[in-house]
């Protein structure tokens, strides 16, 4: 059917945005140059922003709309202080620049309205797509003897739900980053980024085999590095423990490496054993392999999803990833980058179903040990991003368990439920931060995260406020938002299962999700003295006066407050996925009794957090904290994440630098040594043979009389003895 | 009686003294009287074998006199070529000493 046929070009789309961006935003931004091209220069220069330098001098601002003053100030600052805030600013952005965003925007919406008409034409008749799914491109790469590298896509259900999230997600934070990224310099660049960000995306959505999905893993790698460093001259701040968005960057670069190790072995003992990366092709023949090596190769590949997907024990690169642009944030967490490993594990289910339950078993602990371990470090966090990145790790450990429990019947349900609730809610959690922080830089003209220095935004944005709330309620699991239907179907699953251990872990994160998530919330939005006994509103604690952002930002999260609300409600999402799955039968689960020990746990949560934040001052809470010497502790712990990343710091620093040091001096003494000696011996030889040379025609003379003397007496020796 | 050993012997001394003439002498004429010794031995042999070779018809075995009478031209020559360097070098460094003689080195 040509519908479905022709859906290769959604994936398409993203990657020619991608090229006409990157080819063609220079000659638009030069039509757009005025004469002195001054704008151009100013944008394009590496560290002086014309921003830097005034970040102290924050009243002289305070009512001026930023673009203006930052316009206005820009031209008598010659030098700049030491801004925290030194990413170049443009005091307007060139008409290149953005034609560039509405290119990347129109295209990522044809994308976006594509698959969401796939989707519904699949909702209305299923059978119009076969359960195994159609090949949209094929293309064989190489053949060698029998085996043969395909490069292919293929559309199934799994892959259209995915690209839903996917496509709305990118199409709404791209509209988003018109708002956000209004003086950003290389606004254009960040839209080709977001185009190649979706692409990669799009490549493991449709990836047909290992092959395919590995090459589009490592494309999400690359555009998230480029994406999460996309400040790149912004320095680190050491007294908020934050590293500075390069370094940030290669560590999530560097630390997906690491899984990736465990991914390719996993794929290249498959393709060993059974000769094809094909996944359809996989099923049958994982059947007739060894059990414990498929077992072992599945774990292998699951490292791949630790990685991706940040659980633990690789999960420290998201956190860090929180000093990329938020909509960056926001896309990575909600749609691109920690879902693929989701989706992979989702995608190779029945292999996973094929080896021995302990792969699942260890799918469902690192998933189930990784939520609560993150949830607990949420409860502390005081950064608002990090909370939402801690958050973000904990929601990806629910995917898992999901996956991991689900069983024969639900398959990857559970999980891809969760997943695309998760993406809606999240998403406009990041959204809203982001619209947090970008009010308070332009009333503060400073980079604000620290929550300590919020509270009482409600009033101020109440839009962004609302929407907040309802994805603080969605992931809280909350009854009848979206968040409580998957959710709670992962925890009754773990229930119905009998794992207790998994169970407690689950049911036991719910609750703590519920409490930081709430108390994020106040802390940002509300506070002691606040409308609604302290959730509406009340002291804000930081300097200047912040306002509702514009319309490009509130529009995307009033858009994602709809499906963070309806998207549980999709209760044929696991028939959707499976057609021998049953539906979720939301009055059954209304029904059974475990479904509401997770609400109570999640209420006590919200209650704890509003107790705690609403309705007492901060300072006397901390005052409490710091006189317990337990709770203090627990709080430095938690605080620091569990020590994990001076961990891996000392590890990296003694361990792995040791191990360098040593195969330096190898390096220097070893094999120089060879190449260097061998050098200076043909050197010496060559000053040694050189005095051979004394210029005296009479020492040639008596060389070649000499040889010849002797040429001569073996000459004599060889015919008077050898041939006699 | 004479034989071919007489001449190569000969031969053979008179090569033996133009060496020891050529590689000891200072003497940059001295060194070429020793080259035209040599030069002189190899057609005392040239002839000498030409003369005793009487296996072959007449006309074939003056190949090593004519031979000994281009060795003389060549020798005329490059006697002359040489004693002319060798008072081009004079004139430029005051000395025939080939001790002396070594700017072709490294």
């Amino acid at each position: 059917m040509a519908l479905y046929q022709f859906s290769g070009l959604i994936l398409l789309a993203p990657l020619l945005a991608f090229a006409v961006i990157i080819f063609g935003t220079r000659p638009w931004d030069l039509l757009s140059r005025d004469k002195s091209g001054k704008a151009i220069n100013r944008a394009g220069r590496a560290e002086a922003g014309p921003y830097g330098g005034e970040g102290d001098s924050t009243s002289s601002h305070a009512d001026a709309h930023a673009v203006e003053a930052h316009g206005s100030a820009g031209d008598d600052h010659g030098e700049h202080g030491q801004d925290d805030d030194d990413d170049p600013k443009v005091p307007y952005l060139t008409r290149g620049a953005k034609v560039s965003g509405y290119v990347a925007i129109a295209i990522m919406a044809l994308a976006c309205i594509y698959s969401w008409v796939l989707l519904i034409s699949t909702l209305i008749d299923p059978q119009t797509l076969p359960p195994q799914g159609i090949t949209v491109f094929q293309y064989e790469w190489l053949v060698q003897g029998s085996a043969s590298y395909v490069v292919a896509f293929q559309l199934d259900h799994l892959a259209i739900a995915m690209m839903v999230v996917v496509t709305t997600v990118s199409l709404l934070v791209q509209f988003y980053s018109q708002g956000y990224m209004e003086d950003s310099a290389g606004y254009a660049r960040f839209f080709s980024y977001l185009s190649l960000f979706a692409f990669s995306m799009l490549v493991i959505v449709f990836a047909r085999n290992f092959l395919v999905i590995f090459v589009g893993w490592e494309l999400v790698g690359l555009s998230s590095y480029l994406l999460i460093g996309f400040w790149i001259n912004k320095r680190a701040k050491p007294e908020e423990q934050r590293p500075s968005p390069a370094n940030a960057a290669l560590q999530a670069f560097v630390v997906n490496r690491v899984g990736d190790v465990g991914f390719i072995i996993g794929i290249m003992i498959l393709f060993t054993s059974t000769g094809t990366f094909e996944f359809s092709q996989l099923v049958t023949r994982v059947q007739t392999m060894d059990k414990t090596l498929l077992t072992v190769a599945m774990i292998l590949v699951f490292c791949g999803a630790i990685g991706k997907s940040a659980q633990v024990p690789l999960h420290v690169w998201l956190p860090s990833a929180m000093e990329g642009p938020t909509p960056v944030s926001a896309l990575i967490h909600a749609a691109t980058m920690v879902a693929a490993g989701v989706y992979m594990v989702a995608r190779t289910y029945p292999l996973f179903a094929a080896a021995d339950p302990a792969a699942f078993e260890v799918v469902a602990w690192v998933g189930a040990i990784t939520a609560t371990f993150a949830a607990t470090i949420a409860l502390v966090q005081t950064d608002f991003k990090r909370v939402l990145a801690f958050s973000t790790i904990s929601q990806l450990g629910y995917m898992f368990v999901g996956l991991g429990v689900a069983g024969p019947e639900l398959q990857s349900g559970p999980g891809m439920f969760h997943l695309f609730t998760h993406a809606f809610f999240k998403a406009l959690l990041f959204l809203g931060a982001g619209s947090v922080l970008h009010s308070l830089h332009h009333a503060t003209h400073k980079e604000v995260q620290d929550m300590r220095l919020m509270g009482g935004l409600a009033t101020r944005m109440p839009i962004t406020a609302i929407t907040w709330l309802i994805a603080t309620l969605a992931i809280s699991g909350f009854p009848f938002f979206s968040g409580f239907f998957s959710k709670e179907t992962i925890i009754g699953l773990t229930f119905e299962r009998g794992d207790w251990g998994l169970y407690a872990l689950t049911l036991g994160t719910a609750g703590l999700t519920a409490f930081y998530m709430l108390r994020a919330y106040i802390q940002a939005f509300g506070g002691k003295g606040g409308r609604v006994g302290g959730l509406w509103g009340g002291t804000y604690r930081g300097v200047g006066e912040p306002h509702e952002s514009p319309r490009t930002i509130t529009i995307p999260l009033i858009l994602l407050a709809i499906p963070s609300v309806i998207a549980g409600y999709w209760v044929g999402f696991f028939t959707y996925l499976n057609p021998n799955s049953p539906s979720l039968d939301i009055g059954q689960m209304l029904a059974t009794p475990d479904t509401w020990i997770g609400v109570v746990v999640s209420l006590v949560g919200l209650a704890v957090a509003y107790v705690l934040y609403a309705r007492v001052e901060p300072a006397k809470l901390h005052s409490v904290v710091q006189n317990n010497v337990v709770l203090r502790t627990l709080h430095r712990i938690l605080y620091n994440r569990y020590y994990i990343d001076e961990l891996y710091d000392l590890f990296v620093r003694y361990v792995v630098l040791g191990i360098s040091h040593i195969e330096q001096a190898f390096d220097t003494y070893i094999i120089d040594g060879l190449v260097n000696g061998a050098a200076r011996a043909v050197t010496t030889l060559g000053r040694d043979t050189s005095k051979v040379e004394t210029g005296r025609v009479q020492t040639y003379m008596i060389g070649f009389f000499g040889g010849i003397a002797v040429l001569a007496v073996i000459v004599f020796v060889l015919v008077t003895y050898v041939r006699g | 009686m004479l034989t071919l050993n007489h001449f190569l012997v000969l031969g053979a001394i008179l090569f033996c003294i133009g060496l020891y003439g050529a590689i000891s002498k200072r003497n940059a004429i001295a060194v070429l009287m020793g080259i035209e010794i040599m030069l002189n031995a190899v057609n005392i042999t040239m002839v000498g074998f030409s003369f005793f070779d009487q296996v072959r018809p007449y006309s074939t075995h003056l190949t090593g006199q004519i031979f000994a009478i281009f060795i003389i031209t060549v020798a005329a020559a490059e006697a002359a070529v040489a004693l002319a360097m060798i008072i081009a070098i004079y004139r430029k460094r005051d000395t025939v000493d080939v001790g002396e003689i070594d700017m072709m080195k490294w």
